[in-house]
């Protein structure tokens, strides 16, 4: 009975769903003529605008690298603090919860409040790179903290080592290779992410595309856009290469 | 002789499951002690409480001369003198050969300059003699992971051998091995005990190889000494009754 109750009750949450939307398909016929439309306006794309796209790219480019940089350190000692291995729950649990809570707030929505309160520009973005890979960096790097094996470790206490010489021969050369990885990774996600910043304000050549879609230039938005795919596959195939170096 | 090691009543349990009941012994200097007995005897756990990684619950002990007792200070120095070769062999597979021997200086060097990697002199004496003492001198720059398993458990050595040592403890150092290596491995830890007067523990599960590399044998099961006695007068029937007495009682758990 209840595995029919639970049939019914999805079947009822999508019927609710569909039910109070304007979502009539006539709409749905009209938008194939429209989309060919806009993808005949976008070909061919317009490159005259390269400069924008070169500026736009280093801004971009600029904001991940410092928005990762800055994220770094926080992570690394937020990461202690949230560690299980270190702390009493009484300190790694509020830690996580915080941590995860920032996990939950939309990177666009931390943009938008950034660009509040420090203005227009590449600031706001930074800020907002920032403390939205800090969420989860700094919760990969203690689950590094935490996966280390403590045999080697004891080893080394057995010797005699201190902890600070246990912290730098037993703990880091186990957690190196895993934080460097997750910060290539990280770096990628920002570099990706922080290509919409620019349609809050936030910097970047997120607001190339947005200025020109509003003013209907769309060959030079396909160009920006294409120069932005180009730059995304740039960076995954960057960072499959240095990671399998450091695997 | 003066002595190394002196215990008295020494019980330890784990939830309620006595693993070392009221064991008393006393090693002396240069001494080779080997400890026989089934698994569960108690012996991982004796040689534990031994190198202070488990809490010394019940009885005295002292080690050259240091209190073991709960809440006793001891420095880097006093762990350093006493030396555990790890069963696992407990190495840092991403650390190069000659590095994974050099922690075993930790507790001797000086403590900041290690941090930054800066170890004296004195410390690459120490593990580059090591190092051909076991045989890997040309292994040194070879990451850890990248050995053999024979190859490995020398590491293991030399990182031991590399603390300078006043007490060894081995926990079955030799299992998994064939008999010439074991020996030759056996060898290289009880090299020491004429020279310099080292004292050796170890724990084994060949009673031939136990017998030739040891003064004293130990018999120990359910974590009571059995037998205490010069190598050269165990027989086979201590031994035999050593084993057997536990599978007895393993055939009787079975049974029930």
């Amino acid at each position: 009975m209840s595995r029919q109750l639970i049939w019914i009750f999805a079947g009822g949450v999508v019927v609710w769903a569909a039910l109070s939307m304007d979502i009539s398909a006539d709409r749905l016929s009209l938008a194939i003529p429209r989309l060919g439309e806009f993808l005949g306006r976008m070909f061919p794309p317009d490159w005259s605008v390269w400069p924008e796209i070169l500026k736009g790219m280093i801004e971009t480019l600029r904001i991940a690298i410092l928005g990762t940089f800055f994220s770094v350190l926080l992570s690394a000692g937020l990461a202690v603090l949230a560690s299980q291995r270190l702390f009493p729950r009484l300190i790694w649990q509020p830690v996580r919860a915080f941590l995860a809570m920032i996990r939950a707030i939309p990177l666009i929505v931390i943009a938008m409040l950034m660009v509040a309160s420090v203005g227009l520009g590449p600031l706001p973005g930074i800020l907002a790179i920032t403390i939205h890979a800090t969420g989860m960096l700094a919760k990969f790097y203690a689950e590094a903290i935490d996966n280390v094996s403590e045999a080697p470790v004891s080893a080394l206490a057995s010797a005699g080592a201190s902890r600070a010489q246990q912290l730098r021969w037993g703990i880091w050369p186990q957690m190196a290779p895993v934080i460097l990885r997750d910060t290539i990774f990280r770096f990628e996600l920002n570099l990706r992410e922080s290509l919409v910043l620019g349609i809050v304000g936030a910097g970047g050549i997120g607001l190339y595309v947005q200025t020109y879609v509003r003013s209907f230039q769309y060959d030079k938005a396909a160009a920006v856009t294409l120069a932005i795919v180009a730059l995304v596959l740039m960076s995954e195939f960057v960072a499959v290469i240095v990671q399998r170096k450091f695997s | 002789m003066t002595e190394c090691l002196v215990l008295s009543r020494i019980s330890h349990h784990f939830d309620g499951v006595c693993a070392l009941n009221n064991i008393d012994l006393t090693v002396s200097q240069g001494e080779r002690i080997a400890l026989l007995g089934p698994s569960g005897a108690g012996k991982s756990t004796l040689l534990a409480i031994l190198d202070r990684q488990l809490p010394l619950n019940k009885g005295t002990a002292r080690i050259l001369d240091k209190s073991l007792a709960k809440g006793d200070a001891f420095t880097r120095i006093d762990r350093a003198n006493v030396g555990f070769i790890f069963q696992e062999f407990a190495l840092l597979d991403r650390l190069s050969v000659y590095q994974n021997v050099m922690n075993g200086r930790l507790g001797r060097t000086r403590r900041w300059p290690s941090l930054w990697g800066q170890f004296d002199t004195r410390d690459h004496l120490v593990v580059a003699s090591v190092l051909s003492d076991v045989g890997l001198s040309e292994f040194a720059n070879r990451r850890a992971d990248q050995l053999s398993g024979g190859q490995r458990q020398r590491v293991a050595i030399a990182r031991c051998l590399a603390q300078e040592p006043k007490l060894i403890l081995a926990d079955e150092p030799v299992s998994n091995l064939d008999p010439t290596r074991a020996a030759n491995l056996l060898a290289l830890i009880t090299a020491r005990t004429h020279s310099d007067g080292t004292s050796v523990i170890f724990s084994s599960h060949q009673p031939d190889l136990a017998r030739q590399f040891s003064d004293r044998v130990i018999g120990l099961r359910n974590g009571e000494i059995l037998f205490d006695q010069p190598s050269s007068t165990v027989s086979q029937t201590d031994i035999a009754q050593l084993y057997d007495g536990a599978h007895i009682e393993l055939d009787l758990r079975v049974v029930n």
